[in-house]
């Protein structure tokens, strides 16, 4: 069953098109990259997808569900408020700047969302947050503030976050980008034992090692249209499209 | 973390330990002290003796110090002695009469300051409560309410404080009788509450719009409401931005409020005017001045102390 599925999702700002009729899905515990040069579209499709943009024209389907159609900047037809709140939260998303709540500890950080937008209780919140943070492997900092981490471990804790709400699906947005070399190890470490418990995740990553080991589907993008979609091995070893060959040619 | 806090900790104990040291030598002081009979009698005869029935006589008395004054209200000559605890010294002529003159004016400069600190902490605490909901206003994107909260901020800030005072007071029982404010303190209240809420949506609204953007977008990925968002995400961190901006404000009312001596309010201002205009000196203005100076250091101090608190996190 898709999770997420778009149909010719288009997205323009002003004159200029940054999403040209993108259509593809995510699986059921599919773990999917998206690779490309810069400026492809490839975030604003993330953001698209979670609401931060609104597309111009096409449609979002969540589980199956259309959830959002839009033909000339104007909505054709949307889900219903609760409906559209529900859906919304089947996604998580981690963004390339952590963006924590930097006046709350790491563990106040993790508990508010539940506490505040699914209304569990303090002491389960507490308990869900603890053990996140243990699989992240920062229980050990449940009390410091955002300001007192590295880069890797506030987006260790960003990905803890976005687990506290129960997603069936994680987008991550260049999680480890605007991290320091040493430490996106420890970042692609959880994703990957993220991807391994069968979480579906859909990635916009520059990290060729993780897409290669991690990914189930690879997505080439470039210039706002999805160029070639194949899995990890073709698409590193004979990539069929001039622009992917190009592309990975000037980055490997 | 720049300051070492434990310095400061450390100086303000010092500072803490010489108050109580100091007041506590008063306080042996005051229990030595001789009462008003006492005192009175230490007054020179020969000017009781000549003013006759127009004789006038001034006593004040704070905690151990005392000071009297005998007058005759027919040549305006006086007679005054300042002390400590009963120890009363002559201060007629010289430099010792302009000391003793300060001293007796004391009491009425500060209740003037009394009026001028209420009158600007209630107007900036009420004005800042409103002006929660004007930035929210003017940062809101339903026409109707950031139009009114523009144009509330526009007038207020636009035009002068004084002739806002000066409607509030003069101008509403013309229009309506209904309106007329007949308490001094409350209307200078209203029209700088007023002011002070447009002066501080500015601020406020300044600094929410100064949190990064992926504060909105982290919390509405995360399923917050805008309401949530605002209250437990955006406001907290906007605080602390808020701090030195609010205490200008603080400073700048402090000063402002000196207008009410227009309408004649009692404040600081107007009370140092009556007293130079009585004493035809202008002496009265340093000892004013230095009750100013020291309002505003209190104010810079507690918000010094406040801005370190909220910066906990950073």
């Amino acid at each position: 069953m898709a999770l997420i599925r778009t149909e010719n999702v288009c997205k323009s700002f002003n004159q200029l098109d940054v999403l040209k009729n993108v259509t593809m899905s995510v699986e059921q515990g599919d773990v999917v990259c998206i690779i490309g040069p810069s400026g492809a579209g490839k975030s604003t499709f993330l953001r698209s997808l979670i609401q931060l943009e609104r597309i111009t024209s096409g449609r979002i389907f969540i589980d199956e569900e259309l959830f959002l159609e839009m033909k000339d900047s104007q909505t054709v037809k949307r889900v219903d408020h609760d409906e559209w709140k529900r859906l919304l939260l089947e996604m998580g998303m981690v963004f390339q700047s952590f963006n924590l709540f930097p006046h709350k500890t790491v563990l106040d950080n993790v508990t508010l969302a539940p506490m505040h937008a699914k209304k569990v209780s303090k002491a389960e919140a507490k308990d869900r947050a603890m053990s996140l943070l243990a699989r992240v492997g920062l229980e050990d900092k449940a009390n410091e503030y955002p300001a007192r981490l590295s880069g890797g471990q506030q987006q260790r804790v960003a990905i803890a976050r976005a687990l506290a709400m129960e997603p069936k699906i994680m987008l991550f947005d260049e999680p480890t980008s605007a991290l320091d070399p040493e430490l996106v190890g420890e970042v692609l470490s959880v994703m990957k034992s993220l991807a391994e418990s069968g979480m579906t995740m859909l990635a916009v990553t520059h990290e060729m090692g993780f897409a290669r080991e991690a990914a189930d589907r690879v997505i080439f993008m470039a210039d706002g249209m999805i160029l070639e979609e194949s899995n990890p091995q073709e698409m590193f070893t004979a990539p069929q499209n001039p622009r992917t060959r190009q592309f990975l040619n000037s980055i490997l | 973390m720049d300051r070492n806090p434990k310095s400061s900790n450390k100086k303000l104990k010092r500072v803490a330990i010489t108050l109580i040291v100091i007041l506590a030598a008063l306080a042996a002081l005051a229990l030595t002290k001789p009462d008003r009979e006492t005192i009175t009698a230490s007054l020179s005869t020969t000017l009781i003796e000549n003013a006759g029935s127009k004789y006038a006589e001034t006593y004040n008395d704070f905690f151990v110090f005392n000071i009297i004054r005998a007058k005759d209200s027919n040549t305006a000559e006086t007679d005054t002695y300042i002390g400590i605890a009963g120890n009363m010294v002559n201060v007629n002529t010289g430099f010792m009469k302009t000391l003793g003159n300060v001293i007796i004016w004391i009491p009425a400069l500060m209740r003037g300051a009394g009026v001028t600190i209420q009158l600007t902490m209630a107007a900036v605490c009420a004005g800042l409560v409103l002006s929660v909901f004007l930035a929210l206003g003017k940062i809101s994107k339903i026409k109707p309410i950031n139009r009114f909260c523009s144009a509330y901020i526009f007038f207020f800030r636009g035009s002068p404080l004084l002739m806002q005072l000066f409607f509030v007071y003069y101008g509403l029982p013309q229009l309506n009788p209904a309106f007329a404010i007949n308490d001094k303190f409350l209307a200078a209240f209203i029209a700088f509450s007023l002011n002070s809420g447009a002066y501080c949506a500015e601020i406020i609204r300044a600094a929410i719009q100064s949190i990064e953007k992926g504060q909105f977008e982290a919390s509405s990925v995360l399923g917050l409401s805008y309401s949530q968002t605002m209250r437990l995400i955006i406001i907290p961190q906007s605080i602390r931005r808020l701090i030195p901006p609010v205490a200008n404000e603080f400073i700048m009312m402090l000063k402002d409020a000196s207008l009410v001596s227009i309408i004649a309010l009692a404040d600081l201002t107007q009370v140092t005017r009556s007293i130079s205009s009585s004493s035809s000196s202008v002496v009265v203005y340093i000892p004013a001045m230095i009750i100013y100076l020291l309002i505003t250091a209190l104010f810079t101090f507690i918000f010094g102390r406040l801005e370190k608190r909220f910066s906990v996190y950073q």
